[in-house]
């Protein structure tokens, strides 16, 4: 089904503006080092998919999440289109859609719930007290907690759970 | 000079090997660290994918401890390095987003004033302590050890936020090199190691790794040398994830910079730092052994 607004739905989402300046060249496809090895990851693909209002065949789908958003698109874009940046838009509003992978799920979880994304392993720790390194800084979680309740960050990756 | 120490928490929970080295190597070189008590993930790409609020915001708090405590934010990890750096570009130049920010930390009683820089490890060795005070710090130098070096995407690039203030790659091919070591040329040197893909999608994460190490084993290195600790695990274990499902073996040694300056230095990896490196650090172990 067609949305005609998507790209600017798109366009209006935080760091989404630059699909504006998309000119389907296709350097983004050819400097990105996952195109390489995904066949599904076409960068240049993706932003038409989108300028053509395809919203169905993107959010509920893999294609925001192949991205490892190294930014080398970024820098090669004769546009200043920022399509490494657009990404973010893209899966900002993916995640609103409830399409999540379970590895960003899981570091999205742990952030609530310790303040941190990777929190020590038992190794660690050990490797921790031989070296001398004394206790970790303490992570502030009723900081993060107070914070990302104010931005409803908590409703994204607890909803349906 | 004296720094916020930002460290993240890959590092303390996965490499504190890397950590430890810092905190020997910064006294020599006279950086103080000061520790950031409280501070909270820098809400890394995995985090911004999710929401973009959220990130400013949790970043921003980070910056605003450290105008607490009136210092620049010094940080190991390129994926702090970037968000933290991005956080504090948009929100110094953006009166409207700084003033949205800033509504959600008044409930944690902070303010985003703009007052602070956030430096990689190698930016302030380069810039604030310098490279003629880094190179006689070396006592015991590297004869021509052949590194590539894996600057990781997040030392420079996009180029609008790190180039003309920074110099980024050419920065750590100078440091490593004044350690008596040769950063010798490969292809791909500026491509991604596929890090942050680990975890998320593992096989796409093993076959971007690949190319990279296929054109370094091709360059003939004896070791690669990483600063970020994404790249680290990425060229480190993701070898051994490679040999298992891509049947392709490599062997080649990955050392955290500051282990390669701090043996420069003339201080000792212990055994378990040695053991921490799931690739043996035998080729460039026996290079110090001859000297010795």
């Amino acid at each position: 089904m067609l949305d005609a607004d998507f790209m600017h739905e798109v366009a209006n989402t935080p760091r989404g503006r630059g699909i504006l300046k998309c000119i389907q060249c296709g350097r983004c496809t050819s400097s990105c080092p996952v195109a390489r090895v995904v066949e599904e990851h076409n960068p240049r693909k993706l932003m038409e998919i989108i300028i053509l209002g395809l919203r169905s065949d993107v959010l509920p789908k893999t294609l925001p999440w192949h991205c490892l958003s190294c930014f080398t698109c970024l820098d090669r874009c004769p546009q200043g289109g920022d399509v490494g940046e657009a990404m973010f838009a893209i899966r900002n509003l993916a995640v609103r859609e409830g399409n999540i992978p379970a590895g960003i799920l899981a570091q999205a979880r742990s952030l609530f719930e310790t303040g941190r994304v990777v929190t020590p392993t038992r190794t660690a720790l050990i490797q921790r007290k031989k070296y001398g390194l004394g206790k970790e800084p303490a992570f502030d979680v009723e900081a993060v907690q107070k914070i990302l309740r104010k931005t409803s960050f908590d409703k994204l990756i607890y909803k349906g759970s | 000079m004296k720094y916020a120490f930002f460290l993240g928490c890959l590092i303390p929970a996965r490499e504190p090997s890397y950590e430890n080295s810092i905190r020997k190597i910064a006294p020599e070189l006279g950086v103080e660290l000061v520790e950031m008590e409280g501070a909270n993930c820098c809400a890394p790409f995995s985090i911004q994918s999710v929401d973009y609020a959220s990130w400013l915001a949790l970043a921003a708090r980070n910056l605003c401890l450290a105008e607490g405590l009136g210092l620049d934010i010094l940080t190991l990890c390129n994926d702090c390095y970037e968000s933290l750096l991005m956080t504090n570009a948009i929100l110094k130049d953006d009166a409207e987003l700084r003033n949205k920010v800033n509504e959600i930390l008044a409930d944690v009683g902070l303010e985003f004033k703009g007052k602070i820089n956030v430096k990689s490890f190698i930016d302030v060795l380069y810039e604030d302590v310098g490279l003629e005070k880094v190179k006689n710090s070396v006592k015991e130098p590297f004869n021509g050890l052949k590194v590539a070096v894996q600057p990781g995407c997040h030392l420079t690039k996009p180029k609008r936020i790190h180039f003309g203030e920074r110099m980024g790659i050419t920065a750590l091919d100078e440091l490593v090199e004044a350690t008596g070591a040769k950063s010798i040329a490969y292809e791909r040197k500026e491509a991604c190691c596929g890090g942050p893909l680990r975890g998320v999608n593992d096989e796409v994460a093993s076959q971007v790794a690949k190319h990279k190490l296929d054109s370094i084993k091709g360059s003939g290195a004896d070791c690669i040398v990483t600063v970020c600790p994404f790249c680290y695990i990425e060229l480190d274990m993701g070898q051994l994830e490679i040999k298992r499902h891509l049947k392709e073996e490599y062997n080649l040694p990955v050392l955290h910079f500051a282990e390669l300056l701090r043996m420069a230095m003339g201080m000792i990896l212990t055994d378990l730092e040695i053991r921490s490196h799931k690739i043996s650090l035998n080729r460039v172990l026996k290079d110090r052994l001859q000297e010795e």
